[in-house]
This record gives C-alpha cells, structure tokens and sequence, in this order.
C-alpha cells in the first residue's frame, strides 16, 4: 500500500515544485471563461430571457462555470498520466517496475497522483468566483470537492490507459485533439446537450465527463431556485434511458468506469513488463 | 559456500532469433561475478530475465532461494539493480529519490533516515543529500544510484555497466567504493562493463557470445589458459626475422599484427635469454606482459570488446 502513497507522493511534489505547469494551465480555462463567460454570456442570457418567463435573472456564467472547473480537471488528469510516458522517458520507470510494488499499485498510485494534482488546479479555479460577479456559496464549493476528485480519478484513469499504450510522448497531440475536445464539447459543460442527434447522444452518454459536470452543477448551483424550463433549457435535468439520473447513479458510474480503465492499464503494464 | 543464483536451461527465443540459448550458471554468494560479451551477446537479455523484467522462454532461475517467474516480488526485494542508464528523478532531492526507494521496497519506517544516512556516507555524498539531483555531476549521480541500489540491503546487487560514459578518475573512485561494499557488506555483485581491466575484480568471468555462456572461470585461470606470457617485439625487418622464428622456435606461438610481431610462450623468463641470443635481427622495440583480459576476450570470441559497439 505504501507503493501507492510514495507513487502519489512524488507526482503531487514535483507539481508543487513545477511553477510553470502550475500557470501555463491556466491559460486554456481562462481563455475558455473569457470567451463563453463573456462572450456567449450575453446571447445566451438574451436567449432565455426572451423565450422563457421569469428567465431575466439567469446568469449564463453560472451554469458554465462548473464546466470549465471540469474541463480543467480533464486537460490536467490526461495531461498528467501521461507523465507515465516521460517516466519511461527519463528511466524512472524502470526504477519502479524493478521493485517490489505491485503493477496495480503503480497504476493506482499514478492515477491518484494525477488526480490530485487536476483537483488542485480545479480548485485554484475557485480563486477567480469573485472576478465573474457570480456567488456561489462557501459550502456548497467544498461539497463539490469529493466529486471534483471522483471526476479527476475516471479522467486520469483515461490518461493513464492510453499513456500504457503510447511509446512516445509524440501522440500526445493527436490524443489532446480526437479526444480530449470531444470529451469536453460532448459533456454538457459549455452548452446544453439535451437535443443531440442520436449517435452523438450516445457518446455524451458513455462521457464520464457528462455526468462529473452534471453533479457538480447540481451541488453548485441552487437549481431548485430555478425555474422548471430555465432548467430544462441548460439541460440540468440529464436523463438516461428516458429518467432522470440521480447523483448515486452518477457517483457509481465514474467508480466503475474509474475501476475498469485501472484494471486495464494495469493489464497493459504487466504485459509490456517494461 | 552457498549459491545465491542458481541459473538452469535458460533460453530465449524472439520471433526469429534464438537470444540466449541453454545458459547455465551458479553464482556463490559473496563473490563478485563479471558477465562479459560483445555487444548482441545476449548479455541484456540474460539480466533482464535475472531481474525479472521479461519472462524465460524457458529454464528457471533461482535467486536467494526464490523462482523468478513464481514469486517475482520476493526476488525483487532479493536484488538491488544498478542500471547502465540513469533512472534517478532528476528534480528531487538526493534525499527525497531515497525516501521514494524505502517506501517501494518496504523499509521499515524507523529504521529510513539512519539506512538513508548510511548509504550516503558510504558514497561520499551526506552533504549532497538536499540537493536536487539535476545539479550533480555524472560521477555523483552514479554514485548516489550505487546508495539507492544498497538501500534495501539487497542480496545481490547488478551493476550494468556501472562506469560507462564517466571520466577515468571518477571509474577509478566508483571502483572503490564497490569494493569497500564488497569487503564491508559481503554482497554479491553481478557485474557487467565494457573496460576489461575493470572485470579484473571479478572472481569469477562468464564470457558470453551468441547466445552462449563459452567460458566461466576466475581472470587468473582464464588468462592462464591462454598460455603464459607475450611478448611484442619488433624489429629492423621483421620479415627476416619471422623467417628464423619459425625456423628456429618451435615452442611458441607466432602471429603478427601490423609493425609488431607477437609471440606467445610458455614461460618468458626462459624463453627470451635464448630467443635474443639466437636472433640476428636488431630489436628495435620489445615488451613481455602477461595476458590480459583483453586477449582472453579476444581468444574467445575472435573480437575486441570495444568493436562494433556504442
């Protein structure tokens, strides 16, 4: 066990000691928060003020908040397991592999690893509520927190299946662009997802990402205050299967996924045994 | 004495190439043990099954009592592995990369900052020990790689070319300090290096090449059976005097290489009075070693140990 701590332990200092990782990963969410907060805000607040009675006081910056909270825990917990590749890189991993810690605990401690360090970076996405003119309240920012890491564990654990793939870091790219996006623009965390085309829906379905936004911005925003089509135009109100999901479901889905794609990666590490 | 790496039968077969074939070895515990071979010997893949890095094709290999292939963790608690490229993380701490190692190997908690402490004296590097390892020298990463492969109190420790790519003084200084380790610890050491005279320290030499295992035997006796002492020598015309060697001297073996003719005798110090006195060629240069590792190597696989490699 303590294999996995010594694994997470090392992932979480160097990312402490990395300040440039530490800003440059900022960037994206924040060019993201200027373009749809600012951006899109004022077309989407005219939208539903216009069409929906009572819509006047929706703030379009509120609903997407979480969203980009999300999406920064996606592009760290990816971009994080494949650090796994610059382990191989740099030789550490042989380090590792060598002793006695077993391949699931080096799966394990590396997933941990990068979901800690995805979960600090979404939580420093905090410090900029008070910039956006949108409130949301001290307990409801701390409740979200286990969610925000369950989400981070089902990421990293994706970036961790295809790091044990990759030889080289040169895939990396490639990856970010057919996958990473995708996952991003197909989860609901930008725009509402209710009215997809079939095979599209699909694929917001099987998102682990759909469903960590979907009970963050349960916790975070006060959806009960909202009005019954407010909440249906923002498609907060995710169905499957034609009901509505509830956030045990959602919990339950991220832990199996998070668990099968450990399990795998884990298989694909014993079986390059290298 | 017992033996702590008992090797049977190994083989290895890729999709069309036969890499070890039928290797056998023991190797007894304390003694330091040189595996040498040109390079696409076999000699990497042989370790990487040692260390248990990739699975046998078939045979087994018993290290500190323990299969490889059936109880992987207890042998990888068994060994502490130098590897030939550096695996140490960079952007911690000396201190830190050690911590790290004691938790994966499962030291005991109260008993880390004293090992951690030991092993770096043992390196010389107790001042070091907070720097972050991106400012040490070659020398000093090795080094500090030599202390984290000692943390765990290994049985047996693999140095993989253990000095390549350092300066001669800095060779000479991890030397010692593998030495001190032998003669402090009593660990056994399964040592692989590409400079021969460094294999000296060996007790015992396995020479591998193509797969096979030609030779095992201590550098005395390997460079004993090559036969006694060589002698260089050149001459104002050497072809004249090649001409009365073989006509006179029947009791040593003659080659010549470029400017310089080689002999190989039994005993040089009663060969060489007769030889000058009978020579009627003037010597223009002349030298009598013993055989070294070098033409043992040579003797054995037809090739020097630096060729073709790198």
């Amino acid at each position: 066990m303590e294999g996995i701590f010594a694994i997470w332990q090392r992932d979480v200092t160097k990312f402490f000691r990395d300040r440039a990782r530490l800003f440059g990963s900022f960037t994206m969410p924040i060019l993201f928060l200027l373009i749809f907060g600012g951006g899109l805000s004022g077309t989407m607040e005219g939208l539903i003020s216009g069409s929906i009675e009572g819509g006047g006081e929706f703030q379009y910056i509120q609903f997407v908040f979480p969203g980009i909270v999300a999406m920064t825990l996606l592009m760290t917990s990816v971009f994080s397991s494949l650090s796994i590749i610059e382990d191989r890189d740099f030789g550490y991993m042989k380090e590792i592999l060598v002793s006695p810690v077993s391949r699931v605990n080096i799966a394990v401690g590396k997933m941990l690893g990068a979901s800690t360090v995805a979960c600090l970076q979404g939580m420093m996405m905090f410090l900029l509520i008070p910039f956006l003119g949108i409130r949301y309240s001290v307990l409801s920012l701390l409740q979200v927190l286990p969610f925000m890491f369950l989400l981070a564990c089902a990421l990293s654990s994706v970036g961790l299946l295809i790091a044990s793939f990759l030889k080289s870091t040169q895939g990396f790219q490639l990856i970010v662009q057919i996958l990473v996006m995708p996952m991003v623009f197909l989860s609901g965390a930008l725009f509402p997802v209710n009215n997809m085309p079939g095979w599209m829906d699909i694929i917001v379905k099987i998102n682990p990402v759909t469903y960590g936004v979907d009970v963050m911005k349960k916790v975070m925003i006060d959806i009960d205050s909202l009005s019954p089509m407010i909440r249906e135009a923002m498609g907060l109100n995710l169905t499957l299967f034609g009901r509505s999901i509830t956030v045990a479901e959602e919990v339950l889905f991220m832990l199996v996924f998070t668990t099968v794609l450990v399990l795998l990666a884990t298989l694909s590490f014993r079986r390059s045994n290298a | 004495m017992d033996n702590i790496i008992e090797v049977r039968q190994l083989n290895k077969h890729y999709k069309d190439t036969h890499a070890v074939k039928d290797v056998n070895f023991d190797i007894k515990q304390g003694e330091i043990f040189g595996f040498l071979g040109p390079n696409g010997a076999g000699k990497s893949t042989t370790i990487n099954m040692i260390c248990t890095m990739l699975a046998p094709s078939s045979g087994s290999i018993m290290i500190n009592g323990y299969d490889v292939s059936r109880q992987k963790n207890k042998v990888r608690e068994s060994i502490g592995i130098i590897f030939q490229e550096n695996t140490l993380d960079e952007k911690l701490t000396a201190g830190e990369n050690l911590m790290l190692h004691c938790k994966f190997y499962n030291v005991p908690k109260e008993k880390r900052q004293e090992r951690i402490q030991e092993v770096l004296e043992i390196v010389d590097l107790v001042e070091s020990k907070k720097k972050k390892v991106e400012t040490f020298s070659g020398g000093m990463k090795r080094r500090l790689e030599i202390a984290r492969g000692l943390l765990h109190y290994p049985k047996v420790l693999f140095l993989d070319e253990p000095t390549v790519g350092l300066d001669p003084q800095t060779r000479a200084h991890i030397w010692e300090y593998i030495l001190r380790l032998k003669r402090k610890e009593g660990i056994t050491m399964f040592l692989t290096t590409h400079y021969l005279d460094e294999a000296e320290i060996s007790d015992r030499i396995a020479i591998m090449d193509h797969g096979e295992i030609i030779t095992i035997d201590s550098p005395a006796q390997l460079k004993k059976q090559l036969g006694g002492d060589i002698i260089e020598l050149s001459t104002k015309n050497n072809e004249q005097a090649l001409e009365e060697m073989h006509r006179n001297i029947s009791d040593a073996e003659i080659t010549q290489q470029d400017n310089m003719i080689q002999l190989k005798v039994a005993d040089s110090d009663d060969f060489i009075s007769g030889f000058i006195k009978e020579l009627t060629v003037p010597i223009t240069h002349l030298n009598i070693r013993r055989p070294t590792l070098n033409d043992v190597f040579l003797a054995f696989t037809g090739r020097n140990i630096q060729h073709g490699d790198h």
